[in-house]
């Protein structure tokens, strides 16, 4: 697989505080990256990093296989972006937001009228943009960032402020982008579901810190199943566990094993019954990709 | 692809407000000196010379420095508003092109200006009654005048890129003009951008550059553009967006 962007300890300080850690990002091509972080955790400032619009602190950045600094033109030639908010000018028509960038890019007229049928603007493509909703407005930044059909497509928080139909609309668009033009997509988002439905790749990130990296398969094969087990008296059966050589934490009134088979599960039964503890419940849980997250961002807070 | 990117930035001041403002300061201009020299006919009796110290004098020492930094920071104000500097730093065009179009841009604006100013002065003076011909001088005052404006915009642009206010880099000018006329008193006018502009105009004295202060005029106001403009595009490339 092709490596389309690369980063090696990138970090940046602002008045002295870390804002970025020493971040190894590897997208490849054909991804749908999903660069996930709770708000604050350093996502923008990593993917402005990448855009050229944050110098960073520390470290390199390879996008293309190409050193950016060296490569700043080219790379952002073949770059579309959408950073924080839509960024337009509202005293201008939707039309002639593309044409600005139009001019800038080098890019045809067929380009222009396709990026906004991509988005349903078409439309409303001569309304001044002051007088879009929310959403046109994200919609036409989206088209602005999809003008010449780049290589690489970067979106912050590009859902930020639709309606759940709005929200669905971008993202079937944003799964469609690697099959249908080949554009590689990274894409940061606070919302594990969004991450959940379009990403093939994930990145976690959390003060600073990557803390996650790999496909989203890696991430799911940390979600793997536990055995719960509640008995009337979990003192007398942790001793008789202990002499069993059994491996397991307290959680409140249960008793939390890892891998257990389930010969394993049908022997404590009867081990527990044969020794008069009463066995109430045997459950078996799995984690939920939240679960996964609020383990490695240590954090029992919303997202 | 840098005539695209000119004409990328022309595209942004369509409906834009910024061309009335362009059109309302020369003619206060012209107004207030006009009306000063109507009223004073008496003493001034130089014909279009005397017209030319009245209306220079509010717009060449003022209304023109005031009218740069207002072009300079509306610019600027469109690219802050939206976070639109996003758009413009993420485009495939090298960092300092970012700035010379700006530059130039105004150039284009202020060229229009000295050029409708020249109009309304002719007009003026046919009303006024001014029998003589007009002189030639005052196409050069009008070409130094656009070329003092470039060193004055190369400072304001500096300066509104950086602050987000659109009325702070306008009250800078504001005391630039002040500390101009001051240096201009004291004979130090060559090395102070704002008080080049009243030497290029002719506003305070209309006798000719000889040709030292010509070379000097040209000499300073090039070495102020490259300076400031070297400034601006050193911010741009270092500065976090």
């Amino acid at each position: 697989m092709n490596t389309i962007v690369s980063t090696y300890n990138l970090s940046k300080y602002f008045n002295g505080i870390c804002r970025v850690n020493e971040v190894n990002l590897t997208v490849y091509e054909g991804d749908i990256y999903g660069f996930l972080g709770p708000n604050g955790a350093g996502k923008s400032t990593t993917l402005k990093m990448l855009l050229g619009l944050i110098k960073p602190t520390k470290g390199n950045m390879v996008i293309f296989s190409k050193n950016f600094n060296k490569n700043r033109q080219l790379i952002l030639s073949q770059t579309g972006s959408l950073i924080e908010s839509p960024s337009y000018y509202e005293h201008l028509t939707g039309l002639e937001n593309m044409r600005i960038l139009q001019r800038l890019r080098n890019v045809s007229n067929k380009k222009v009228q396709e990026a906004l049928h991509i988005v349903r603007l078409e439309k409303q493509q001569n309304k001044l943009v002051k007088h879009y909703s929310l959403g046109m407005k994200q919609r036409l930044g989206i088209a602005m960032a999809l003008i010449n059909f780049p290589k690489l497509l970067i979106l912050d928080e590009p859902t930020n402020g639709l309606d759940p139909n709005g929200i669905r609309e971008i993202r079937e668009l944003i799964k469609s982008l690697p099959q249908r033009y080949g554009i590689t997509v990274l894409i940061s988002t606070h919302l594990l579901s969004e991450i959940e439905q379009i990403a093939t790749s994930v990145g976690i990130i959390n003060d600073g810190n990557l803390l996650f990296q790999g496909s989203m398969e890696q991430l799911k094969a940390k979600n793997k199943a536990y055995i719960s087990i509640k008995t009337q008296d979990n003192n007398l059966a942790k001793k008789i566990l202990l002499t069993e050589g059994y491996k397991f934490k307290q959680n409140n009134d249960r008793l939390i094993f890892e891998d257990l088979t389930d010969s394993h599960i049908a022997y404590l039964n009867k081990l527990f019954i044969g020794q008069s503890i009463d066995v109430i419940r045997i459950e078996e849980h799995r984690k939920s990709l939240e679960d996964i997250f609020l383990e490695l961002t240590g954090k029992e807070r919303s997202l | 692809m840098f005539k695209k990117s000119i004409s990328a930035e022309w595209l942004k001041l369509r409906n834009s407000r910024i061309w009335l403002v362009l059109i309302t300061l020369p003619v206060i201009s012209i107004l207030l000196g006009s009306i000063n020299y109507y009223f004073n006919q008496g003493v001034l009796q130089n014909e279009w010379y005397s017209l030319w110290t009245q209306v220079s004098l509010f717009y060449g020492e003022f209304f023109l420095p005031i009218l740069i930094a207002i072009c300079c920071a509306y610019i600027c104000r469109l690219e802050h508003m939206n976070k639109n500097w996003n758009i413009v730093m993420t485009s495939p065009v090298p960092i300092r092109s970012v700035f010379t179009t700006k530059l130039i841009i105004i150039a284009i604006l202020i060229f229009i200006i000295q050029i409708f100013f020249l109009i309304l002065y002719f007009i003026v003076g046919k009303i006024l009654g001014l029998s003589s011909q007009i002189p030639s001088e005052t196409i050069g005052w009008i070409l130094r005048g656009w070329f003092a404006s470039l060193s004055i915009s190369a400072i304001q642009l500096r300066l509104s890129i950086q602050i987000k206010s659109f009325a702070a880099p306008i009250g800078i000018s504001l005391c630039c003009v002040f500390i101009g006329l001051g240096m201009y008193i004291m004979e130090f006018g060559m090395f102070f951008p704002y008080s080049l502009l009243s030497i290029g105009m002719g506003v305070l004295s209309q006798e000719g550059l000889t040709i030292v202060e010509n070379i000097q005029f040209f000499v300073m106001n090039i070495l102020f553009t490259i300076l400031f403009s070297s400034f601006a595009i050193y911010r741009l490339k270092t500065a976090d967006i």
